[in-house]
């Protein structure tokens, strides 16, 4: 990479099947204008998006991590969105405790209907992680 | 005051009437002050069992070893000497259905109104000393040297959690020893405040932890020593793959590994926030990982952190009951949604 490419940020996105996805997808066919820095992961479920996947985006170079699920009451196994919640609440705390910048990690509900909603989460992430530049903590140092 | 007697007369008597099988204990060790984990089956060896300030093992350890070997049979239940942190670790392995109450007989210890110390703090105390016995008196341990005694107020010596403990008389017990005694030293998560106070901003937080990781050797004495960490296969091992003789090269040199095995800064980082994940909720604060690091990371403080934080936050406090819901297997209607765009 020569040194005048400006830096853009990469984000890895999981987003759920039924809801974020969807979304996403929305976003997409009503041609609304995003950044387009967020790689998509669909998951089933924002339930199954396990911790280690999170550190695992970190480790492989990822500047910033989203998780998306349906809103609170609207997941489609019923309870995913609550675990995804608590479990995912943890990994935050946690990066900010080893001194991991708070911005590049996040969490937003979007339903299939909130196509808009999802552009402006994106647009924000990239937008909070550009002042931050590459992220090299959690990264392996491997080649 | 723990009447050892009384402890031993115990020992000898479920040994004896064969209510237990076996009483896991600790037992003065051959070298120095030590005392060490022993497992005895004799009512004749029921007076070797010791009870000092250097029995910091949590030997809830010895119980998940003895269940894992292949030798393992269902039976009378196993006895174990347990600490009031041993016996929230109990608790868990009970809650976790890796034992059931019944197969468990807990001999309660209470700490009362000390603690075991921290053989890092003592070397500090005495430069250069090695103790030949350490014992209890009062509010201060008594250390026996070459050159006589030396009585140490028990708060200069005592491991950090012991001074931040909350039930130091275990809960679950078959028969306890010693009192329920109120007790005047640090609040919870008293070194953990310290350590926020310290270093405040994300960049101070990651100079100290970077500085700490870099050092890991991932000699993992700290998984070995945790009761928590029975996985059969942990996640930095990933040996399970399934070969078959149309396993291709590329299939074997391509299977999921979350974390590499050997040491580098980024590895040693993920290994231990998986770890501190992964004993969110199950970790009852025994402190033996890090007692047990060659290289002093204060891993203590990250298992804290989301200890305060699943209390603070869920209300969950771990090794209360038997009957509690895992801590990531459960959640509340209000669990915080503040952080969710
Ligand atoms: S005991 Fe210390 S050096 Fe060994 S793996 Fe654990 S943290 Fe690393
Ligand atoms: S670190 Fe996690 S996976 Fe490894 S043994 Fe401990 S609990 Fe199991
Ligand atoms: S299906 Fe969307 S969060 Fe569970």
């Amino acid at each position: 990479m020569s040194a005048q490419t400006p830096y853009e940020p990469k984000i890895v996105a999981f987003l759920c099947k039924w809801c974020s996805s969807a979304g996403s997808d929305l976003a997409g066919v009503s041609r609304i204008q995003y950044p387009a820095n967020a790689t998509p992961i669909t998951v089933a479920c924002s339930g199954g998006v396990s911790p280690q996947f999170v550190l695992s985006a970190f480790h492989k170079g990822a500047d910033g991590v989203l998780v998306s699920g349906c809103h609170i009451g609207d997941c489609h196994y019923m309870e995913g969105n609550f675990h995804a919640r608590r479990k995912l609440y943890l990994v935050k705390e946690l990066l900010e405790f080893t001194g991991v910048e708070p911005d590049r990690f996040r969490m937003s509900w979007v339903s299939a209907a909130e196509g808009a909603k999802f552009a402006q989460v994106v647009r924000d992430f990239v937008e909070d992680l550009r002042p931050l530049g590459p992220q090299d903590k959690l990264k392996a140092e491997r080649p | 005051m723990i009447d050892l007697g009384a402890l031993h007369t115990q020992v000898r008597d479920i040994l004896e009437t064969g209510e237990v099988r076996a009483v896991v204990g600790w037992r003065r060790g051959s070298r120095g002050m030590l005392a060490e984990p022993v497992t005895i089956a004799t009512p004749e060896e029921a007076e070797t069992l010791v009870w000092d300030p250097t029995c910091f093992h949590n030997l809830s350890l010895t119980l998940v070893e003895e269940r894992k070997k292949p030798s393992w049979r269902p039976g009378k239940p196993i006895a174990v000497v347990a600490k009031g942190c041993d016996a929230r670790s109990l608790t868990v392995l009970m809650q976790e259905n890796c034992f059931r109450r019944d197969e468990v007989y807990v001999i309660g210890v209470s700490c009362a109104g000390s603690g075991v110390l921290d053989e890092r703090k003592l070397a500090q105390r005495l430069p250069g000393v090695e103790p030949d016995s350490a014992a209890f008196d009062g509010d201060a341990f008594v250390c026996a040297t070459a050159g006589g005694e030396d009585r140490i107020p028990a708060r200069e010596l005592m491991a950090d959690r012991c001074l931040e403990c909350r039930d130091a008389h275990p809960k679950l017990n078959n028969v306890v020893f010693g009192e329920a005694q109120p007790r005047a030293f640090d609040p919870p998560f008293a070194a953990l405040a310290r350590f926020e106070q310290e270093q405040v901003g994300v960049a101070e937080r990651w100079q100290f932890w970077q500085r700490q990781f870099e050092r890991c050797i991932r000699c993992f004495a700290c998984r070995s020593v945790c009761p928590m960490c029975y996985c059969e296969e942990c996640v930095v091992d990933s040996i399970n793959m399934a070969v078959g003789a149309d396993t291709t090269a590329a299939e074997k040199a391509n299977r999921i590994r979350w974390i590499e095995r050997s040491a580098s800064r980024a590895d040693n980082i993920g290994y231990h926030m998986t770890r501190a994940l992964h004993l969110a909720g199950r970790c009852i604060d025994c402190a033996e990982c890090e007692r047990v690091c060659p290289v002093n990371i204060p891993l203590r403080l990250l298992n804290n952190k989301l200890e305060r934080e699943a209390r603070v936050a869920f209300g969950y406090e771990p090794g209360a009951s038997i009957d509690l819901p895992a801590l990531v297997a459960s959640f509340r209607d209000d669990d915080p949604n503040h952080f969710i765009r």
